[in-house]
């Protein structure tokens, strides 16, 4: 008993997404026979599965048969030395899938840590012990290390003496072994290998500069021929910089997948191939044009397939041409949307809002899908918080100067008719005003300014919500009184923690705080569509500061607000009029 | 064939072996008086026989074997001093600072002489403790090597382990070698006044061998021993076939290619491995396929890899921004790289124009391979679009790896050529 539950995480622990996706099915069978198989704890370094023959492996991995033959060759023949190995490509190549299913393939004894989750040299230290001294954390050892260990000096020392406890027990294992064969999973050769994943981390780590030099050197440190050492990098060997160098690994370069490649990978595990594969004639080229990434190709493709099929009444029929070319005419409206759109996973409340969209979206016709579901903001947010969002957006793109003309009902029209002018005259200064703002980004602003836009908005709220004669259902924020001032701050700091709003460095004359919003301007404007009616964005915003920011839009000032957005705002502030 | 088969696999397995193993490589190179392995041999015997202290710098690239060398002198002298030789052997990466290292010397000193070690000594109980094991050597006459590697980081800081070293070395009653490791050639200009007052000053330079001296390290590592458990006739073919592969024309424009960047011995043997890794174990010959198919993958274009690596949109974004380059604009970021984008766009009316976020998350796959990065460290707190940055390839890495791209849009071709 105690040993099934020593064994469950292991599998997770060696799993990459590849082999979770692969081996969800037979999980079961498997750990049944781990477990039969566990007699010595020198297994807890193999992979922990069932070995796979290498026409399996290739199998496995389209496109990778030169990159799995040439990483083969690299590890050798059983109990064969080797130089360390430098396998490098960018994210979702297989990389480290293609690795770890190599040491099940060739069922020797490995170390796997990667630098994502190992992130300081003394947590990566202790993994490599921990695992080579067969520790493992559990309650009763208080989920402590075996060794402490944080020094790279210490390390060595440590390092040294486990390597050389594994190797003396696989000597002896590899000799006690061959008499009794009867065993499923056994140990391969007296190698050990050491497998340092997302090494490409390391140089963001403090100690870098000894860091990095010293990981490189350790199987130069070590001299011990029985110790085979991969690291696995996202960036090439030329982007790790060392002052005096130091000496290159053996490199091994996994590309990113063709078009092709992507195709075999897609169609793996699928259940109906023709109708998948018609499914990707269709799907597969534009979006390579815009990544090959398989595990983003991967989301993005797998909700297209479902709106590919929903003609289908069932799914697994053979499509004909004549089917084909209505599925095609079906699909095509959603392909250039989605490829507009990034690849997300669809939050919760999206996917409710997706069942009752469905019925809308069928009477409304073709035009609506497109952008029907982007105008919303799939997240809950009160409406203090909104209204807050709105000025902390607002007081960052505006200028400080520009202040008194938005909000302040009497000086505000002088104020922008001799800006008007002056503009005019200088197209050269405005286009100078225009880059600095693409390179400035939003400004920053104090505390202060925030709310004083803030009570701006909300009085004006206020203000026409009386005029209109409307019921004040207990209006959620209090525009004047100081007792809801507290509130506001507590909005404010949950903002901050949601990253809409980022606390910049204090001002050196000032002192005080300044403050920086981050959002961008589509969802700037998202915010007030998705209040009820009774705070549609003209009682939001007083009529007269819209007036000016609209103008404002139209002098180029803010051109990068482009045309679409352009009529978005127009289109609003004709509904409000 | 079985039988083929084994021993070929046998050959293929004492060769990654011999390639792996600095000793087995550098013996062969240190036979002559004038070598390195005998200078230093000679040096540090003397100083062992004539009860001296003596301290000198082993100078030169990395992978040029100068710890190798320095191995086998202290092997062989272990052998003929069994009992009045002990080494202390510190790494700079791992010692540069003080107290670690003078922890490592009381630990390494304990156990050559059976002593307790104490984890919780302090570093002034280590450094008077090294003393005194200095000065008890001394009238014991035991000589203590003191080998440092990576030299030059010990001389970071207030370089208190080399003066105290050095330091207790003047005295006449120790008995000690400091052998410092550096690939760094200044290394002894890095020191302090007092420090460098107290080195001896004797420098050995390792130098890159010779090209006759590193075809015969090829024919020496390669070639498989006569008198071994392998048949007879398959070594003899095997040799016969290494030799007439090693007098190839061919074969020597292969290595003088390789070599052309770094000719170290460190990096022949990479070479090396590489090509006998291909070796086919159907055959169990090398054939001077083997080594062309190595040097192939090891000179490595990472740059072009990377390009290559791009999608379309990917290289729709490195043009943009090389285009604002080629205006002189001399800080952008993503903003202004899109309105650029826009523009070509614009003129060309390309099938290829995404929405601001697509275009967002190709420009942080961009960062994320290195073909672009921030220009500086502030504004950590600002989002990635308002941060400037900078291309890491040159235009003409861009402009070639555009030309091999498989299926490149003409038009980014054409953009580039102005």
């Amino acid at each position: 008993m105690a040993k099934e539950k020593e064994e469950t995480p292991q599998v997770s622990r060696r799993s990459t997404r590849y082999s979770l996706s692969n081996s969800n099915t037979n999980n079961g069978i498997e750990t049944e026979k781990l477990n039969e198989s566990c007699k010595t704890t020198l297994d807890n370094l193999l992979f922990g599965q069932e070995p796979i023959s290498l026409d399996d492996l290739l199998s496995c991995f389209p496109g990778r048969r030169v990159q799995i033959l040439e990483v083969l060759r690299h590890l050798g023949p059983i109990n064969s030395s080797m130089p360390p190995m430098f396998i490098y490509g960018s994210a979702s190549t297989g990389k480290t899938s293609v690795v770890l299913q190599i040491f099940r393939h060739l069922n020797r004894p490995f170390v796997y840590v990667s630098c994502l989750t190992c992130y300081s040299p003394r947590i990566l230290f202790e993994s490599i012990l921990n695992q080579l001294l067969l520790h493992k954390k559990n309650a009763a050892n208080g989920y402590s290390s075996a060794k402490k260990c944080e020094k790279p000096s210490d390390f060595i020392n440590l390092i040294r003496e486990a390597l050389i406890n594994v190797i003396d027990r696989l000597n002896g294992n590899s000799g006690k072994m061959s008499t009794s064969k009867s065993k499923g999973v056994q140990v391969n050769g007296r190698m050990i290998y050491l497998i340092f994943d997302s090494f490409e981390l390391v140089r963001e780590w403090d100690k870098s500069s000894t860091i990095l030099p010293f990981l490189f050197g350790l199987a130069d440190n070590l001299k011990m021929p029985k110790v085979g050492m991969i690291f696995i990098s996202n960036t090439s060997p030329n982007m790790y910089h060392s002052s005096t160098g130091y000496i290159d690994p053996v490199p091994v370069y996994f590309p990113e997948y063709t078009e092709e490649e992507l195709r075999q990978i897609f169609m793996i595990n699928q259940v109906n191939r023709k109708l998948y594969s018609s499914f990707l004639d269709i799907v597969l080229r534009p979006f390579c044009r815009v990544t090959r990434r398989v595990d983003e190709l991967s989301t993005a493709i797998s909700m297209l397939f479902k709106k590919y099929c929903e003609p289908l009444s069932d799914v697994g029929v053979v499509p004909n041409e004549e089917m084909k070319r209505k599925l095609f005419s079906h699909l095509q409206p959603h392909i250039a949307p989605s490829l507009n759109e990034i690849f997300r996973v669809a939050s919760q409340s999206s996917l409710e809002s997706e069942a009752n969209q469905e019925t809308r979206r069928k009477g409304s016709g073709r035009k609506s899908v497109s952008c029907g579901d982007f105008d919303e903001i799939d997240f809950h947010m009160s409406t203090s918080a909104k209204y807050l969002l709105i000025s902390a957006f607002l007081a960052s793109r505006n200028p400080a100067t520009l202040d008194a003309s938005f909000f302040d009902s009497t000086g505000g029209s002088d104020g922008r008719k001799r800006k008007r002018k002056s503009s005019e005259k200088t197209t050269g200064k405005k286009e100078a005003a225009e880059q600095e703002l693409l390179m400035k980004g939003p400004g920053t602003f104090a505390l202060e300014r925030l709310l004083a836009i803030f009570q701006c908005i909300t009085s004006v709220g206020e203000d026409l919500l009386d005029e209109e004669d409307e019921v004040d259902d207990g209006l959620r924020v209090g525009g004047g009184s100081n007792g809801l001032m507290s509130d506001v701050l507590l909005q404010l700091s949950s903002l901050c923690n949601g990253n809409f709003i980022v606390k910049g460095a204090s001002c050196p004359l000032e002192g005080s705080t300044r403050y920086r919003s981050t959002v961008s301007e589509e969802l700037a404007l998202k915010v007030p569509k998705v209040m009820d009616d009774k705070e549609a964005i003209g009682k939001v915003i007083k009529i007269d500061t819209f007036v000016a920011i609209v103008e404002d839009l139209k002098l180029g000032l803010y051109s990068i607000y482009n045309q679409h957005m352009l009529e978005q705002v127009g289109g609003l502030f004709l509904v409000i009029l | 064939m079985g039988r083929e088969n084994r021993s070929a696999e046998e050959a293929l397995n004492l060769l990654r072996s011999r390639l792996c193993n600095p000793n087995f490589i550098f013996k062969p190179l240190s036979d002559s008086p004038d070598s390195n392995y005998s200078k230093l041999k000679f040096l540090v015997s003397s100083s062992i026989t004539e009860a001296c202290n003596n301290s000198l710098l082993l100078l030169g690239p990395r992978g040029s074997g100068k710890i190798a060398v320095l191995e086998l002198v202290l092997s062989d002298l272990l052998l003929e001093y069994p009992d009045t030789l002990s080494v202390i052997k510190l790494n700079g990466l791992l010692h540069s600072d003080d107290n670690c290292a003078f922890k490592e010397i009381a630990r390494q000193l304990c156990m050559e002489n059976q002593l307790l070690f104490s984890k919780m000594a302090s570093f002034d109980d280590n450094s008077q403790f090294m003393i005194a094991m200095l000065r008890e050597c001394g009238l014991a006459h035991k000589t203590i090597i003191f080998v440092l590697d990576e030299f030059d980081l010990f001389a970071q800081g207030k370089q208190r382990l080399l003066y105290s070293l050095l330091d207790a070395m003047q005295s006449v009653t120790s008995q000690a070698v400091v052998i410092g490791v550096s690939c760094r050639l200044d290394a002894d200009q890095l020191l302090e006044k007092r420090v460098r007052s107290r080195f001896s000053h004797r420098k050995l330079l390792f130098l890159p061998p010779s090209m006759e001296d590193l075809q015969r390290l090829m024919e020496h590592v390669l070639s498989l021993p006569v008198e071994s458990s392998l048949p007879h006739d398959y070594t003899v073919e095997f040799n016969g076939k290494l030799k007439n592969i090693l007098a190839d024309e061919r074969f020597k424009e292969i290595i003088n290619t390789y070599l052309n960047s770094d000719s170290t011995v460190n990096c022949l043997l990479r070479f090396l491995f590489r090509a006998v890794s291909y070796m086919d174990l159907e055959s169990g010959f090398l054939s001077l396929e083997n080594f062309k198919t190595a040097l192939s993958n090891i000179q490595r274009q990472p740059k072009q890899e990377c390009i290559k690596d791009c999608s379309i949109l990917e290289l729709y974004i490195l043009v943009s921004m090389k285009r604002l380059e080629v205006k002189e604009q001399n800080s952008y970021n993503f903003n202004s790289m899109m309105k650029e984008y826009k523009t070509i766009h614009d003129s060309f009316k390309t099938s290829d124009y995404y929405a601001k976020n697509v275009c967002l998350r190709a420009f942080e796959h961009l960062l994320k391979r290195e073909l672009i990065c921030f220009t500086d460290n502030r504004g950590y707190n600002q989002s990635i679009e308002f941060r400037a940055v900078k291309l890491l390839v040159s235009s003409v890495e861009l402009h070639q790896g555009l030309k091999s791209y498989r299926s490149c849009p003409s038009i980014l071709l054409k953009l580039m050529e102005h």
